[in-house]
């Protein structure tokens, strides 16, 4: 599925050093969106980029939203990203 | 029960900071994991008072995952690579799976309630009124219980008007099914391991990460580096809810580790399933009312130490590790057997059986495939062979299901007990009287099976998802 104009990208890294330091819990994002957003969140993954060999760039689980790196990223900090951009988004 | 907390996961970074060192021939760097961890001038994230106290917890983890009992130290200025070569010469270990890291235990209340600073220190007191053992003083103005003097019934709770008098659990105390850890008369928690069944609750339960289990990730690595001999991984079932791959992606990245070779031990589960079918059929038809699964080691343990009155009922076949370590020497017989799991009481099951030689953790492996720079998402998947359904014997009800796929007897009347709960716990000690009809009980000690043990990567929820969608198995609940 592609992702749909409008739509708040999150981008979440299946490499296996995110995976393994929390990012498993990404697994279970789709279900633990709000219920009224789930429309509005368009969920991929990726493979490892090398964010992990930057130490400025904190670290992992890394997820991008809309683009913008998050580290330590968990579920919650994730979906109040989304909802801020939502609110300060085109798309209302 | 394993859950993605700071807990696990400063954990997970020890465990992969140490195989680095050891891969890397720096092992003598090890007392500086410490300080690479909490670094001088850096604020501690408030849980501890200060940077000693975390690197001195830092180093007591790391001893534990050296593979030693912390409460075994005798000398507090003993480095951490003086216990690592002690590690790799293969000296005794102490006792016990699991061990308490004293430092960073916070020695939670004495007493389970506790009068909250909202007391307003009423006229009609009826907390001290009611308390049975005159446990409440009333000190500058406010109610204060004296834990020495504490039962624990809660009556001033109910009692007091204001709601002031909490309810404060002590995790690890709490969690523990058969009474195996206290507090000391410093308040530290202190396991009892003549009481202990290593299902590893109370260490997923501790906030503070303050028990951990004893790690022989160290001695598999050397035995790996010796190549004297090969070192062959059995892959417990619940791997297929572990990490995001197939178990043919699986397969090639614990032999890029260094493994020689990779079973299954849905293999061995197979042959489980199989022999505990006919010797159900045995035991009931010799007039015996019931039979329990054998597979679950702190299960096992529980009625070997405590609800003996049960250990006649439970299965003597062979659990799916033992079939498989079988298959293992009969194809490498001088191999170094290492069984991959999510269960901490398996250690202490291979300890008894000298076909296993070491356990590790799914925790431990993901932490090894960090240290070697193994990612598993960049295998192409593979062909994945045989599909065991006996892989469900990693969810709960799924090695009840394997047993009755090849029992031709009368009919199963099942139970299914997950998790060694208080209210199963309560099922459990209730079943010797006899005074029901099942006829096959199935236990497993964590909630929802070996997919929630507490050396896993993925939190049960995840891993559950994971299985259902890897393994290529069904999981449904059987009918009850």
């Amino acid at each position: 599925m592609n992702k749909m104009n409008g739509q708040v990208e999150v981008s979440i890294c299946y490499g296996t050093l995110c995976f393994v330091m929390g990012g498993s819990e990404f697994e279970i994002i789709q279900d633990q969106l709000p219920q009224n957003i789930r429309h509005l969140v368009h969920v991929k993954g990726m493979n490892c980029p090398g964010y992990c060999n930057k130490q400025e760039n904190g670290k992992p689980p890394f997820v991008t939203i809309n683009g913008k790196l998050m580290g330590e990223a968990n579920l919650q900090k994730v979906i109040s990203a989304i909802t801020e951009e939502l609110t300060n988004g085109t798309y209302k | 029960m394993a859950h993605t907390n700071n807990a696990t996961l400063i954990r997970r970074e020890i465990i992969t900071r140490l195989c680095r060192l050891y891969l890397e021939g720096k092992l003598e760097d090890i007392d500086r994991i410490a300080l690479a961890m909490a670094p001088r001038n850096t604020l501690t994230n408030g849980s501890r008072c200060c940077i000693h106290k975390a690197r001195a917890i830092i180093k007591y983890r790391i001893m534990a995952l050296l593979g030693f009992n912390i409460a075994d130290e005798t000398d507090e200025l003993e480095s951490l690579y003086s216990y690592a070569l002690r590690a790799l010469a293969g000296t005794d270990q102490g006792e016990g799976v699991l061990t308490v890291v004293g430092e960073a235990c916070t020695s939670c209340v004495k007493s389970n309630y506790v009068v909250s600073n909202l007391c307003r220190g009423c006229l009609a007191s009826n907390c001290m009124v009611i308390c049975p053992k005159n446990a409440i003083v009333m000190e500058n103005g406010q109610a204060k219980i004296d834990p020495l003097k504490c039962v624990g019934c809660g009556l001033c709770k109910d009692a007091c008007p204001y709601h002031t008098i909490i309810y404060v659990p002590i995790p690890c105390e709490e969690s523990c099914p058969v009474k195996a850890i206290s507090q000391n008369s410093e308040g530290i928690e202190q396991i009892d391991y003549e009481k202990c069944i290593h299902c590893g609750r109370c260490m997923v339960a501790c906030p503070f990460g303050a028990i951990m289990y004893k790690s022989q990730l160290i001695s598999i690595l050397h035995k790996m580096s010796k190549a004297d001999k090969p070192v062959v991984a059995m892959l417990a079932p619940a791997v297929c809810g572990q990490f995001r791959a197939s178990y043919g992606q699986l397969v090639t990245a614990v032999k890029k580790l260094g493994f020689t070779d990779v079973f299954e031990v849905a293999q061995g589960a197979e042959l489980t399933a199989r022999h505990e079918a006919e010797e159900l059929g045995h035991v009931l038809e010799s007039g015996q009312q019931f039979m329990a699964t054998s597979c679950c080691p702190a299960w096992v343990e529980l009625t070997e130490k405590h609800l003996t009155q049960l250990k006649p009922f439970v299965s003597e076949t062979w659990t799916p590790m033992r079939y498989t370590a079988g298959l293992v020497r009969d194809k490498y017989p001088d191999a170094v057997v290492v069984f991959i799991g999510p269960c901490v009481a398996k250690q202490a099951e291979a300890l008894k059986y000298p076909g296993v030689d070491y356990v590790m953790t799914f925790e431990e492996l993901g932490s090894l495939m960090i240290a070697k720079g193994v990612d598993l998402q960049v295998f192409e998947a593979e062909e994945e062979g045989i599909v065991y359904p006996e892989r469900r014997f990693a969810v709960s009800s799924g090695v009840l299901n394997s047993v009755a796929a090849y029992y031709t007897g009368e009919q199963i009347k099942p139970l299914v007990i997950s998790g060694l709960h208080k209210k199963n716990m309560a099922v459990l000690r209730r079943l010797a009287t006899g005074k029901h009809d099942w006829n096959m009980i199935e236990v497993m000690a964590c909630e929802g099976g070996c997919l929630a043990g507490p050396g896993g990567v993925s939190s049960p929820d995840v891993a559950r998802k994971l299985f259902n969608a890897q393994s290529g198995v069904q999981t449904e609940m059987p009918a009850q």
